[in-house]
Protein backbone atom coordinates (compact mmCIF):
# COMPACT_ATOMS: atom_id res chain seq x y z
CA UNK A 1 0.00 0.00 0.00
CA UNK A 2 1.59 2.96 -1.15
CA UNK A 3 2.01 6.07 1.40
CA UNK A 4 -0.53 8.58 -0.15
CA UNK A 5 -3.31 7.18 -1.88
CA UNK A 6 -5.70 9.45 -3.16
CA UNK A 7 -8.78 7.46 -5.17
CA UNK A 8 -11.81 9.07 -7.50
CA UNK A 9 -11.52 12.25 -5.93
CA UNK A 10 -14.38 14.57 -6.96
CA UNK A 11 -14.66 18.16 -5.48
CA UNK A 12 -18.17 19.83 -6.33
CA UNK A 13 -18.44 23.91 -5.25
CA UNK A 14 -21.58 24.28 -6.26
CA UNK A 15 -22.48 23.41 -10.16
CA UNK A 16 -18.15 23.95 -10.48
CA UNK A 17 -16.66 20.53 -10.49
CA UNK A 18 -12.94 21.73 -9.03
CA UNK A 19 -11.46 17.72 -8.96
CA UNK A 20 -12.60 15.42 -10.90
CA UNK A 21 -12.21 11.36 -10.39
CA UNK A 22 -8.87 11.89 -9.13
CA UNK A 23 -6.86 9.16 -8.95
CA UNK A 24 -3.00 9.11 -7.50
CA UNK A 25 -0.81 8.11 -5.15
CA UNK A 26 2.61 8.51 -3.37
CA UNK A 27 5.16 6.65 -2.24
CA UNK A 28 7.18 6.99 1.07
CA UNK A 29 10.25 9.05 0.04
CA UNK A 30 9.20 10.32 -3.38
CA UNK A 31 8.97 14.04 -4.15
CA UNK A 32 6.32 15.08 -6.31
CA UNK A 33 5.02 17.72 -8.50
CA UNK A 34 1.87 19.07 -9.25
CA UNK A 35 1.25 21.44 -12.16
CA UNK A 36 -0.93 22.62 -14.26
CA UNK A 37 -2.70 26.33 -15.47
CA UNK A 38 -4.60 28.58 -13.05
CA UNK A 39 -7.87 27.51 -12.07
CA UNK A 40 -6.99 24.06 -12.52
CA UNK A 41 -7.76 22.81 -9.18
CA UNK A 42 -4.05 21.85 -7.68
CA UNK A 43 -4.68 24.10 -4.40
CA UNK A 44 -8.35 22.84 -4.34
CA UNK A 45 -6.95 19.23 -4.38
CA UNK A 46 -4.01 20.37 -1.57
CA UNK A 47 -7.14 21.39 0.61
CA UNK A 48 -8.88 18.08 0.11
CA UNK A 49 -6.21 16.34 0.73
CA UNK A 50 -5.19 18.18 3.91
CA UNK A 51 -8.99 18.04 5.01
CA UNK A 52 -9.69 22.06 5.03
CA UNK A 53 -12.44 20.82 2.35
CA UNK A 54 -14.95 18.00 3.14
CA UNK A 55 -14.87 16.13 -0.26
CA UNK A 56 -17.48 15.40 -2.53
CA UNK A 57 -16.56 11.77 -3.57
CA UNK A 58 -13.59 9.25 -3.55
CA UNK A 59 -10.96 8.48 -0.68
CA UNK A 60 -7.82 9.48 0.31
CA UNK A 61 -5.61 7.31 2.96
CA UNK A 62 -2.80 8.48 4.30
CA UNK A 63 0.15 6.08 5.59
CA UNK A 64 -2.12 3.14 5.82
CA UNK A 65 -5.42 5.21 7.45
CA UNK A 66 -8.39 6.51 5.84
CA UNK A 67 -7.99 10.49 6.42
CA UNK A 68 -10.88 11.04 3.89
CA UNK A 69 -13.65 12.45 6.79
CA UNK A 70 -11.28 13.52 9.27
CA UNK A 71 -11.07 17.47 9.67
CA UNK A 72 -7.91 19.58 8.84
CA UNK A 73 -6.37 19.57 12.54
CA UNK A 74 -7.02 15.74 13.08
CA UNK A 75 -5.12 15.31 9.43
CA UNK A 76 -2.03 17.99 10.66
CA UNK A 77 -1.76 15.95 13.82
CA UNK A 78 -1.14 12.72 11.92
CA UNK A 79 1.43 13.89 10.43
CA UNK A 80 0.50 15.92 6.91
CA UNK A 81 1.73 19.43 7.21
CA UNK A 82 1.01 22.23 4.42
CA UNK A 83 1.99 26.05 2.73
CA UNK A 84 -0.14 28.49 1.99
CA UNK A 85 -0.14 29.51 -1.53
CA UNK A 86 -0.86 33.68 0.00
CA UNK A 87 -0.56 33.23 3.10
CA UNK A 88 3.00 33.50 4.33
CA UNK A 89 2.78 33.38 8.57
CA UNK A 90 0.98 35.69 11.04
CA UNK A 91 2.19 39.26 10.89
CA UNK A 92 1.81 39.97 14.42
CA UNK A 93 4.34 37.28 15.59
CA UNK A 94 7.94 37.22 15.44
CA UNK A 95 9.36 34.43 12.74
CA UNK A 96 10.11 32.53 15.92
CA UNK A 97 7.20 32.80 17.30
CA UNK A 98 5.51 31.72 14.05
CA UNK A 99 7.54 28.31 14.15
CA UNK A 100 7.03 27.73 17.60
CA UNK A 101 3.18 27.34 16.61
CA UNK A 102 3.97 24.64 14.24
CA UNK A 103 6.47 23.30 17.18
CA UNK A 104 3.35 23.59 20.02
CA UNK A 105 1.90 20.71 17.90
CA UNK A 106 4.13 17.78 19.22
CA UNK A 107 4.72 19.60 23.08
CA UNK A 108 3.00 21.49 25.77
CA UNK A 109 6.21 22.63 27.21
CA UNK A 110 7.11 26.26 25.78
CA UNK A 111 11.14 25.85 26.70
CA UNK A 112 10.81 22.43 23.99
CA UNK A 113 8.95 24.35 21.48
CA UNK A 114 11.12 27.45 21.55
CA UNK A 115 14.12 24.90 21.05
CA UNK A 116 13.21 23.09 18.50
CA UNK A 117 11.86 26.26 16.74
CA UNK A 118 15.43 27.47 16.86
CA UNK A 119 17.13 24.45 15.54
CA UNK A 120 14.48 24.39 12.33
CA UNK A 121 15.23 28.05 11.98
CA UNK A 122 18.99 27.28 11.50
CA UNK A 123 18.60 24.38 9.43
CA UNK A 124 16.69 26.68 7.14
CA UNK A 125 19.31 28.94 7.66
CA UNK A 126 16.83 31.96 8.33
CA UNK A 127 17.73 31.90 12.51
CA UNK A 128 19.38 35.49 12.07
CA UNK A 129 15.97 36.57 10.75
CA UNK A 130 14.13 34.90 14.14
CA UNK A 131 13.26 37.93 16.27
CA UNK A 132 12.52 40.12 13.66
CA UNK A 133 8.48 39.97 12.45
CA UNK A 134 7.49 38.66 9.34
CA UNK A 135 6.15 41.73 7.52
CA UNK A 136 10.23 43.03 8.01
CA UNK A 137 11.63 40.33 5.93
CA UNK A 138 12.06 40.36 2.48
CA UNK A 139 9.68 37.54 0.20
CA UNK A 140 12.57 35.02 -0.19
CA UNK A 141 13.01 34.72 3.57
CA UNK A 142 9.14 35.10 4.45
CA UNK A 143 9.00 31.71 2.01
CA UNK A 144 11.68 29.78 3.96
CA UNK A 145 9.26 30.87 7.39
CA UNK A 146 6.57 29.48 6.29
CA UNK A 147 8.73 26.12 5.19
CA UNK A 148 10.06 26.45 8.61
CA UNK A 149 6.43 26.52 10.11
CA UNK A 150 5.20 23.66 8.35
CA UNK A 151 7.62 21.40 9.27
CA UNK A 152 7.89 22.73 12.60
CA UNK A 153 5.26 19.81 13.13
CA UNK A 154 7.52 16.83 12.40
CA UNK A 155 5.66 15.92 9.46
CA UNK A 156 5.85 12.95 7.18
CA UNK A 157 4.21 14.37 4.24
CA UNK A 158 4.59 18.37 3.17
CA UNK A 159 2.37 19.48 0.61
CA UNK A 160 3.93 22.91 -0.52
CA UNK A 161 1.65 25.35 -2.50
CA UNK A 162 3.79 28.01 -4.65
CA UNK A 163 6.67 28.77 -1.92
CA UNK A 164 8.83 29.77 -5.23
CA UNK A 165 6.41 32.15 -6.47
CA UNK A 166 7.59 35.82 -6.88
CA UNK A 167 11.48 34.72 -6.20
CA UNK A 168 14.65 35.69 -8.56
CA UNK A 169 16.65 32.95 -9.87
CA UNK A 170 19.18 32.80 -7.36
CA UNK A 171 16.16 32.97 -4.43
CA UNK A 172 14.53 30.15 -6.55
CA UNK A 173 18.35 27.97 -6.24
CA UNK A 174 17.73 28.96 -2.55
CA UNK A 175 14.90 27.93 -1.64
CA UNK A 176 15.27 24.59 -3.97
CA UNK A 177 18.02 23.46 -2.02
CA UNK A 178 16.01 24.23 1.23
CA UNK A 179 13.47 21.95 -0.51
CA UNK A 180 16.07 19.18 -1.12
CA UNK A 181 17.45 19.44 2.31
CA UNK A 182 13.47 18.81 3.83
CA UNK A 183 13.14 15.89 1.58
CA UNK A 184 17.06 14.14 1.88
CA UNK A 185 17.88 14.76 5.10
CA UNK A 186 14.88 15.20 7.21
CA UNK A 187 13.50 12.30 4.91
CA UNK A 188 9.89 14.00 4.60
CA UNK A 189 8.23 13.08 2.09
CA UNK A 190 6.99 16.40 -0.25
CA UNK A 191 4.36 17.24 -2.84
CA UNK A 192 4.58 21.07 -4.23
CA UNK A 193 2.25 22.82 -6.28
CA UNK A 194 4.90 24.93 -8.92
CA UNK A 195 4.42 27.17 -12.08
CA UNK A 196 8.26 28.14 -11.58
CA UNK A 197 8.83 24.64 -14.55
CA UNK A 198 12.32 25.53 -13.53
CA UNK A 199 12.27 24.10 -9.97
CA UNK A 200 9.61 21.42 -10.76
CA UNK A 201 11.49 19.78 -13.28
CA UNK A 202 14.40 19.48 -11.77
CA UNK A 203 13.84 18.57 -8.70
CA UNK A 204 10.63 16.19 -9.15
CA UNK A 205 11.01 12.54 -9.03
CA UNK A 206 7.33 12.40 -10.69
CA UNK A 207 4.90 15.04 -11.92
CA UNK A 208 1.01 14.94 -12.01
CA UNK A 209 -0.75 17.69 -14.19
CA UNK A 210 -4.00 19.02 -13.49
CA UNK A 211 -6.09 20.77 -16.66
CA UNK A 212 -10.00 21.68 -15.99
CA UNK A 213 -9.93 19.56 -12.68
CA UNK A 214 -8.58 16.68 -14.27
CA UNK A 215 -5.40 14.88 -14.38
CA UNK A 216 -4.31 14.65 -17.60
CA UNK A 217 -0.85 12.97 -17.18
CA UNK A 218 1.29 11.85 -15.03
CA UNK A 219 4.97 11.01 -15.27
CA UNK A 220 8.87 11.39 -14.69
CA UNK A 221 9.87 15.28 -15.59
CA UNK A 222 11.27 14.39 -18.88
CA UNK A 223 8.09 12.14 -20.50
CA UNK A 224 5.80 15.05 -18.78
CA UNK A 225 7.75 18.40 -20.58
CA UNK A 226 7.22 16.00 -23.99
CA UNK A 227 3.27 15.17 -23.62
CA UNK A 228 1.85 16.70 -26.58
CA UNK A 229 -1.41 16.74 -23.86
CA UNK A 230 0.44 19.00 -21.14
CA UNK A 231 2.05 20.88 -23.53
CA UNK A 232 -0.98 21.91 -25.52
CA UNK A 233 -2.96 23.03 -21.95
CA UNK A 234 0.21 24.37 -20.06
CA UNK A 235 3.19 24.00 -20.87
CA UNK A 236 3.00 25.54 -24.72
CA UNK A 237 5.19 25.41 -27.58
CA UNK A 238 7.39 28.53 -26.41
CA UNK A 239 8.53 26.19 -23.31
CA UNK A 240 9.63 23.12 -25.13
CA UNK A 241 11.76 25.21 -27.86
CA UNK A 242 13.62 27.51 -25.58
CA UNK A 243 13.95 23.68 -23.15
CA UNK A 244 14.95 21.61 -26.21
CA UNK A 245 17.34 19.28 -23.80
CA UNK A 246 17.81 22.00 -20.91
CA UNK A 247 16.50 21.75 -17.76
CA UNK A 248 15.39 18.28 -17.65
CA UNK A 249 18.78 17.18 -18.77
CA UNK A 250 20.71 19.64 -15.93
CA UNK A 251 18.47 17.30 -13.38
CA UNK A 252 21.34 16.20 -10.46
CA UNK B 1 6.85 23.67 37.21
CA UNK B 2 7.77 25.41 33.68
CA UNK B 3 4.29 26.69 33.88
CA UNK B 4 5.33 28.48 37.17
CA UNK B 5 8.64 29.41 36.00
CA UNK B 6 7.22 30.94 32.80
CA UNK B 7 4.64 32.70 35.06
CA UNK B 8 7.31 34.29 37.43
CA UNK B 9 9.57 35.26 33.75
CA UNK B 10 9.12 38.87 32.71
CA UNK B 11 12.69 38.84 31.06
CA UNK B 12 11.28 39.22 27.26
CA UNK B 13 10.43 42.77 27.99
CA UNK B 14 12.88 45.43 27.49
CA UNK B 15 14.42 46.70 31.22
CA UNK B 16 12.49 50.00 30.85
CA UNK B 17 9.17 48.24 31.00
CA UNK B 18 9.96 46.33 34.08
CA UNK B 19 10.96 49.27 35.74
CA UNK B 20 8.12 51.02 35.05
CA UNK B 21 5.70 47.90 35.85
CA UNK B 22 7.42 47.44 39.06
CA UNK B 23 7.06 51.22 39.95
CA UNK B 24 4.04 50.88 39.06
CA UNK B 25 3.24 47.93 41.36
CA UNK B 26 4.80 49.12 44.59
CA UNK B 27 3.30 52.42 44.45
CA UNK B 28 0.19 50.75 44.35
CA UNK B 29 0.51 48.20 47.13
CA UNK B 30 2.10 51.96 49.43
CA UNK B 31 -0.67 53.98 48.12
CA UNK B 32 -3.30 53.66 51.08
CA UNK B 33 -0.36 54.65 53.48
CA UNK B 34 -1.06 58.40 51.75
CA UNK B 35 -3.24 60.50 52.40
CA UNK B 36 -6.52 60.31 50.09
CA UNK B 37 -10.01 60.81 49.26
CA UNK B 38 -12.40 58.06 49.37
CA UNK B 39 -13.21 58.83 46.26
CA UNK B 40 -9.91 58.50 44.95
CA UNK B 41 -9.70 54.73 46.95
CA UNK B 42 -12.71 53.59 45.44
CA UNK B 43 -11.70 55.04 41.49
CA UNK B 44 -8.75 52.66 42.37
CA UNK B 45 -10.64 49.42 43.40
CA UNK B 46 -12.86 50.06 40.37
CA UNK B 47 -9.98 49.79 38.25
CA UNK B 48 -8.61 47.30 39.61
CA UNK B 49 -11.57 45.02 39.35
CA UNK B 50 -11.60 46.52 35.38
CA UNK B 51 -8.16 45.48 34.38
CA UNK B 52 -9.17 42.00 35.70
CA UNK B 53 -12.02 41.99 33.53
CA UNK B 54 -10.24 43.62 30.93
CA UNK B 55 -7.83 40.49 31.09
CA UNK B 56 -10.29 37.96 31.10
CA UNK B 57 -11.34 39.36 27.45
CA UNK B 58 -7.95 40.01 26.85
CA UNK B 59 -7.43 36.08 26.56
CA UNK B 60 -10.32 35.56 24.12
CA UNK B 61 -10.77 38.89 22.79
CA UNK B 62 -7.44 40.10 22.48
CA UNK B 63 -4.98 37.28 21.66
CA UNK B 64 -8.04 34.84 19.86
CA UNK B 65 -9.65 38.10 18.32
CA UNK B 66 -12.94 37.04 18.81
CA UNK B 67 -14.78 40.24 19.39
CA UNK B 68 -16.69 39.43 22.90
CA UNK B 69 -19.59 41.85 24.16
CA UNK B 70 -21.44 39.77 26.52
CA UNK B 71 -19.18 39.48 29.69
CA UNK B 72 -21.08 41.18 32.16
CA UNK B 73 -23.11 38.33 32.17
CA UNK B 74 -20.63 36.51 34.08
CA UNK B 75 -19.94 39.27 36.50
CA UNK B 76 -23.75 38.54 37.15
CA UNK B 77 -23.03 35.37 37.86
CA UNK B 78 -20.55 35.60 39.98
CA UNK B 79 -22.12 38.38 41.75
CA UNK B 80 -25.42 36.57 42.58
CA UNK B 81 -23.83 33.43 43.49
CA UNK B 82 -22.00 35.23 46.01
CA UNK B 83 -24.88 37.08 46.93
CA UNK B 84 -27.41 34.56 47.36
CA UNK B 85 -25.35 32.00 49.09
CA UNK B 86 -24.00 34.61 51.43
CA UNK B 87 -27.41 35.86 52.15
CA UNK B 88 -29.60 32.56 52.32
CA UNK B 89 -26.73 30.26 53.93
CA UNK B 90 -23.69 32.08 55.31
CA UNK B 91 -21.46 30.66 52.59
CA UNK B 92 -18.25 32.32 53.13
CA UNK B 93 -16.89 34.33 49.95
CA UNK B 94 -13.54 31.86 49.46
CA UNK B 95 -16.23 29.10 49.04
CA UNK B 96 -18.88 30.27 46.85
CA UNK B 97 -16.54 32.54 44.40
CA UNK B 98 -14.91 29.18 42.91
CA UNK B 99 -18.83 27.91 42.74
CA UNK B 100 -19.90 30.94 41.07
CA UNK B 101 -16.62 30.63 38.67
CA UNK B 102 -18.11 26.85 37.86
CA UNK B 103 -21.58 28.33 37.76
CA UNK B 104 -20.45 30.64 34.99
CA UNK B 105 -17.45 28.25 33.24
CA UNK B 106 -20.62 25.70 32.91
CA UNK B 107 -22.49 28.59 31.08
CA UNK B 108 -19.89 29.40 29.14
CA UNK B 109 -19.52 25.74 27.80
CA UNK B 110 -23.56 25.91 27.12
CA UNK B 111 -23.31 29.09 25.39
CA UNK B 112 -20.13 29.15 23.74
CA UNK B 113 -20.04 26.14 21.97
CA UNK B 114 -23.03 27.17 19.48
CA UNK B 115 -21.91 30.43 19.40
CA UNK B 116 -18.15 29.73 18.40
CA UNK B 117 -19.90 28.63 15.45
CA UNK B 118 -20.38 32.08 13.87
CA UNK B 119 -17.83 34.03 13.41
CA UNK B 120 -16.66 38.53 13.24
CA UNK B 121 -19.42 40.42 13.86
CA UNK B 122 -22.26 37.57 13.98
CA UNK B 123 -20.50 36.59 16.90
CA UNK B 124 -20.44 39.61 18.49
CA UNK B 125 -23.77 40.39 18.55
CA UNK B 126 -24.61 36.99 19.74
CA UNK B 127 -22.44 37.64 22.86
CA UNK B 128 -24.98 40.74 23.31
CA UNK B 129 -27.95 39.27 22.76
CA UNK B 130 -26.92 36.10 25.40
CA UNK B 131 -25.93 38.37 28.11
CA UNK B 132 -29.26 40.66 27.80
CA UNK B 133 -31.41 37.56 27.66
CA UNK B 134 -29.55 36.51 30.97
CA UNK B 135 -30.38 39.88 32.43
CA UNK B 136 -33.99 39.80 31.05
CA UNK B 137 -34.21 36.77 32.94
CA UNK B 138 -32.86 37.78 36.43
CA UNK B 139 -34.90 41.04 36.36
CA UNK B 140 -38.13 38.82 36.65
CA UNK B 141 -36.36 36.12 38.92
CA UNK B 142 -37.87 36.66 42.23
CA UNK B 143 -35.68 33.95 43.98
CA UNK B 144 -32.93 36.86 43.39
CA UNK B 145 -34.79 39.54 43.67
CA UNK B 146 -36.38 40.05 40.72
CA UNK B 147 -35.55 43.59 39.44
CA UNK B 148 -34.58 44.87 43.33
CA UNK B 149 -31.99 42.69 43.27
CA UNK B 150 -30.30 41.54 46.43
CA UNK B 151 -29.25 43.56 49.82
CA UNK B 152 -26.05 42.80 51.69
CA UNK B 153 -26.56 43.59 55.21
CA UNK B 154 -23.36 44.30 56.88
CA UNK B 155 -25.26 44.96 60.02
CA UNK B 156 -25.65 41.51 60.48
CA UNK B 157 -21.49 40.71 60.25
CA UNK B 158 -18.78 41.77 62.46
CA UNK B 159 -16.24 43.39 59.71
CA UNK B 160 -13.67 42.57 59.45
CA UNK B 161 -15.00 39.64 58.33
CA UNK B 162 -12.11 38.40 56.11
CA UNK B 163 -14.11 35.02 55.75
CA UNK B 164 -17.07 36.76 54.22
CA UNK B 165 -15.27 38.99 52.68
CA UNK B 166 -17.41 42.00 54.91
CA UNK B 167 -15.31 45.37 55.64
CA UNK B 168 -15.93 48.88 56.61
CA UNK B 169 -13.01 50.20 55.51
CA UNK B 170 -12.16 50.24 51.80
CA UNK B 171 -8.54 49.67 52.18
CA UNK B 172 -9.19 46.21 52.88
CA UNK B 173 -10.86 46.03 49.58
CA UNK B 174 -8.44 47.38 48.21
CA UNK B 175 -5.23 44.80 49.04
CA UNK B 176 -7.89 42.23 48.39
CA UNK B 177 -8.70 43.28 45.19
CA UNK B 178 -4.86 43.87 44.36
CA UNK B 179 -3.74 40.69 45.51
CA UNK B 180 -5.95 39.21 42.59
CA UNK B 181 -4.87 41.64 40.65
CA UNK B 182 -0.98 40.91 40.36
CA UNK B 183 -2.20 36.71 40.42
CA UNK B 184 -3.71 38.12 37.23
CA UNK B 185 -1.44 39.72 36.06
CA UNK B 186 1.18 36.33 36.44
CA UNK B 187 -1.39 34.05 34.87
CA UNK B 188 -1.55 36.11 31.92
CA UNK B 189 1.96 36.11 31.45
CA UNK B 190 1.89 32.80 31.59
CA UNK B 191 -0.93 32.26 29.52
CA UNK B 192 0.60 34.43 26.69
CA UNK B 193 3.73 32.07 26.41
CA UNK B 194 1.62 28.96 26.80
CA UNK B 195 0.39 26.62 24.06
CA UNK B 196 -3.14 27.81 24.20
CA UNK B 197 -1.66 31.76 23.46
CA UNK B 198 0.23 31.15 20.91
CA UNK B 199 -2.36 28.82 19.23
CA UNK B 200 -4.81 31.56 19.69
CA UNK B 201 -2.84 33.88 18.21
CA UNK B 202 -2.25 31.89 15.19
CA UNK B 203 -6.42 31.54 15.16
CA UNK B 204 -6.94 35.20 15.12
CA UNK B 205 -4.52 35.54 12.42
CA UNK B 206 -5.82 33.00 9.58
CA UNK B 207 -7.92 30.08 11.27
CA UNK B 208 -7.39 27.30 7.94
CA UNK B 209 -3.54 27.86 8.36
CA UNK B 210 -4.62 27.32 12.38
CA UNK B 211 -6.29 24.38 11.72
CA UNK B 212 -3.48 23.11 9.11
CA UNK B 213 -1.08 23.29 11.85
CA UNK B 214 -3.23 20.93 14.35
CA UNK B 215 -4.98 23.37 16.33
CA UNK B 216 -8.75 22.11 17.06
CA UNK B 217 -10.30 25.84 16.49
CA UNK B 218 -13.52 25.45 17.99
CA UNK B 219 -12.27 23.92 21.17
CA UNK B 220 -9.26 26.01 21.34
CA UNK B 221 -11.97 28.83 21.25
CA UNK B 222 -14.51 27.34 23.52
CA UNK B 223 -11.64 26.62 26.34
CA UNK B 224 -10.14 30.03 26.13
CA UNK B 225 -13.53 31.46 26.59
CA UNK B 226 -14.18 29.75 30.05
CA UNK B 227 -10.96 31.24 30.97
CA UNK B 228 -12.02 34.69 30.42
CA UNK B 229 -15.26 33.71 32.07
CA UNK B 230 -13.60 32.61 35.02
CA UNK B 231 -11.97 35.69 35.59
CA UNK B 232 -14.80 38.06 35.36
CA UNK B 233 -17.03 35.70 37.22
CA UNK B 234 -13.97 36.02 40.28
CA UNK B 235 -13.96 39.90 40.24
CA UNK B 236 -18.28 39.72 39.82
CA UNK B 237 -18.26 37.96 43.32
CA UNK B 238 -15.76 40.20 44.72
CA UNK B 239 -18.05 43.27 43.31
CA UNK B 240 -20.90 41.60 45.31
CA UNK B 241 -19.22 41.95 48.32
CA UNK B 242 -17.79 44.92 47.61
CA UNK B 243 -20.75 46.71 46.36
CA UNK B 244 -23.41 44.88 48.79
CA UNK B 245 -26.24 45.63 46.52
CA UNK B 246 -26.26 44.53 43.28
CA UNK B 247 -29.18 44.47 40.87
CA UNK B 248 -29.48 43.20 36.95
CA UNK B 249 -29.14 46.65 35.67
CA UNK B 250 -25.59 47.61 37.60
CA UNK B 251 -24.12 44.03 37.06
CA UNK B 252 -25.33 42.44 33.76
CA UNK B 253 -26.15 45.76 31.57
CA UNK B 254 -24.22 45.97 28.58
CA UNK B 255 -22.45 49.33 28.98
CA UNK B 256 -20.20 47.00 31.57
CA UNK B 257 -20.09 44.27 28.57
CA UNK B 258 -18.49 47.06 26.28
CA UNK B 259 -16.32 49.12 28.51
CA UNK B 260 -14.72 45.72 29.23
CA UNK B 261 -14.09 45.47 25.58
CA UNK B 262 -13.56 48.75 25.00
CA UNK B 263 -10.40 49.24 28.14
CA UNK B 264 -8.69 45.93 26.69
CA UNK B 265 -8.97 47.52 22.87
CA UNK B 266 -8.01 51.00 23.94
CA UNK B 267 -4.89 49.93 26.11
CA UNK B 268 -3.73 47.31 23.21
CA UNK B 269 -5.90 43.79 22.56
CA UNK B 270 -3.45 41.02 22.57
CA UNK B 271 -0.80 42.46 24.89
CA UNK B 272 -0.10 41.84 28.70
CA UNK B 273 -0.30 45.70 29.69
CA UNK B 274 -2.99 46.87 27.44
CA UNK B 275 -6.04 45.91 29.47
CA UNK B 276 -4.44 47.65 32.35
CA UNK B 277 -3.51 50.73 30.09
CA UNK B 278 -6.96 51.05 29.27
CA UNK B 279 -8.13 50.51 32.58
CA UNK B 280 -6.46 53.02 33.93
CA UNK B 281 -6.71 55.82 31.41
CA UNK B 282 -10.90 55.24 31.00
CA UNK B 283 -12.04 54.19 34.46
CA UNK B 284 -10.65 57.39 36.35
CA UNK B 285 -12.10 59.37 33.38
CA UNK B 286 -15.25 58.08 34.04
CA UNK B 287 -15.63 58.40 37.29
CA UNK B 288 -14.33 61.87 36.96
CA UNK B 289 -16.88 62.59 34.76
CA UNK B 290 -19.97 61.05 36.37
CA UNK B 291 -18.40 62.91 39.59
CA UNK B 292 -18.21 66.53 37.34
CA UNK B 293 -20.93 66.02 34.26
CA UNK B 294 -23.23 64.05 35.96
CA UNK B 295 -24.69 66.34 38.60
CA UNK B 296 -25.81 68.65 35.98
CA UNK B 297 -28.57 67.83 34.38
CA UNK B 298 -28.75 66.73 30.59
CA UNK B 299 -25.20 65.85 30.41
CA UNK B 300 -25.59 62.10 32.13
CA UNK B 301 -24.71 60.17 28.72
CA UNK B 302 -21.92 62.25 28.19
CA UNK B 303 -19.75 59.09 29.04
CA UNK B 304 -21.33 56.90 26.24
CA UNK B 305 -20.21 59.59 23.90
CA UNK B 306 -16.85 59.71 24.71
CA UNK B 307 -16.79 55.50 24.55
CA UNK B 308 -18.47 55.81 20.86
CA UNK B 309 -15.24 58.90 20.11
CA UNK B 310 -12.87 56.35 21.46
CA UNK B 311 -13.56 53.05 19.68
CA UNK B 312 -13.66 55.24 16.13
CA UNK B 313 -10.67 56.74 17.14
CA UNK B 314 -8.75 53.62 17.81
CA UNK B 315 -10.68 51.80 14.59
CA UNK B 316 -9.33 54.82 12.66
CA UNK B 317 -5.92 55.09 13.64
CA UNK B 318 -4.12 52.08 15.73
CA UNK B 319 -6.32 48.88 16.05
CA UNK B 320 -3.77 48.24 18.25
CA UNK B 321 -4.21 51.33 20.62
CA UNK B 322 -1.89 52.58 23.07
CA UNK B 323 0.67 49.18 23.38
CA UNK B 324 0.28 49.32 19.91
CA UNK B 325 1.53 52.88 19.24
CA UNK B 326 4.64 52.01 22.00
CA UNK B 327 5.31 48.94 20.24
CA UNK B 328 5.81 50.67 16.78
CA UNK B 329 7.43 53.66 17.87
CA UNK B 330 10.18 50.88 19.15
CA UNK B 331 10.51 49.03 16.24
CA UNK B 332 10.91 51.91 13.83
CA UNK B 333 13.79 52.91 16.25
CA UNK B 334 15.47 49.45 16.66
CA UNK B 335 15.04 49.10 12.55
Amino acid sequence: MAFLEVHNLTKDFGGLRANSNITFSAKRGELIGLIGPNGAGKTTLFNCISGLHPVTSGRIIFDAEDITKLKAHEVAQRGLARTFQVYVASGDLTVIENVMVGCFMRTHLRSRAKARASEILKDLSIDDTADYLVTELPVAAQKRVTMATAIASDPKLLLLDEVAAGLNPNEIDEIMASIRHVHDDMGITVMLIEHVMELVMKISHRVIVLDYGEKIAEGDPEAISKDPRVIKAYLGERYVQEHEGGIVGSKE
Amino acid sequence: MEAIRNALDFSDFPRLDLIVAGSVGIAFIIFPLFPHSSFAMSTMIQFLMFSLYGMGWNTIGGYGGQVDLGKAQYVGIGAYTTAVMLILWDVPFWVSMPIGMCFSVVWSFIIGYPLFRLKGHYFAIATIATSLVLKDIFEVWDFVGAARGLEISPIKYHPPDFLRLIFKEDVYYFYVILGFFFLGVLYMNWFRKSRLGFQLRSIKDNEDVARSLGINVHWAKVKTYAIATAFVSMVGSFHACYIKSIEPEDTMSLDISILIALMAMLGGAGSLWGPIIGAGILIPLKSYLKEWLGAQAGMVGIDLILYALIIMVISAFEPRGVWGIVEKIRRRKRN
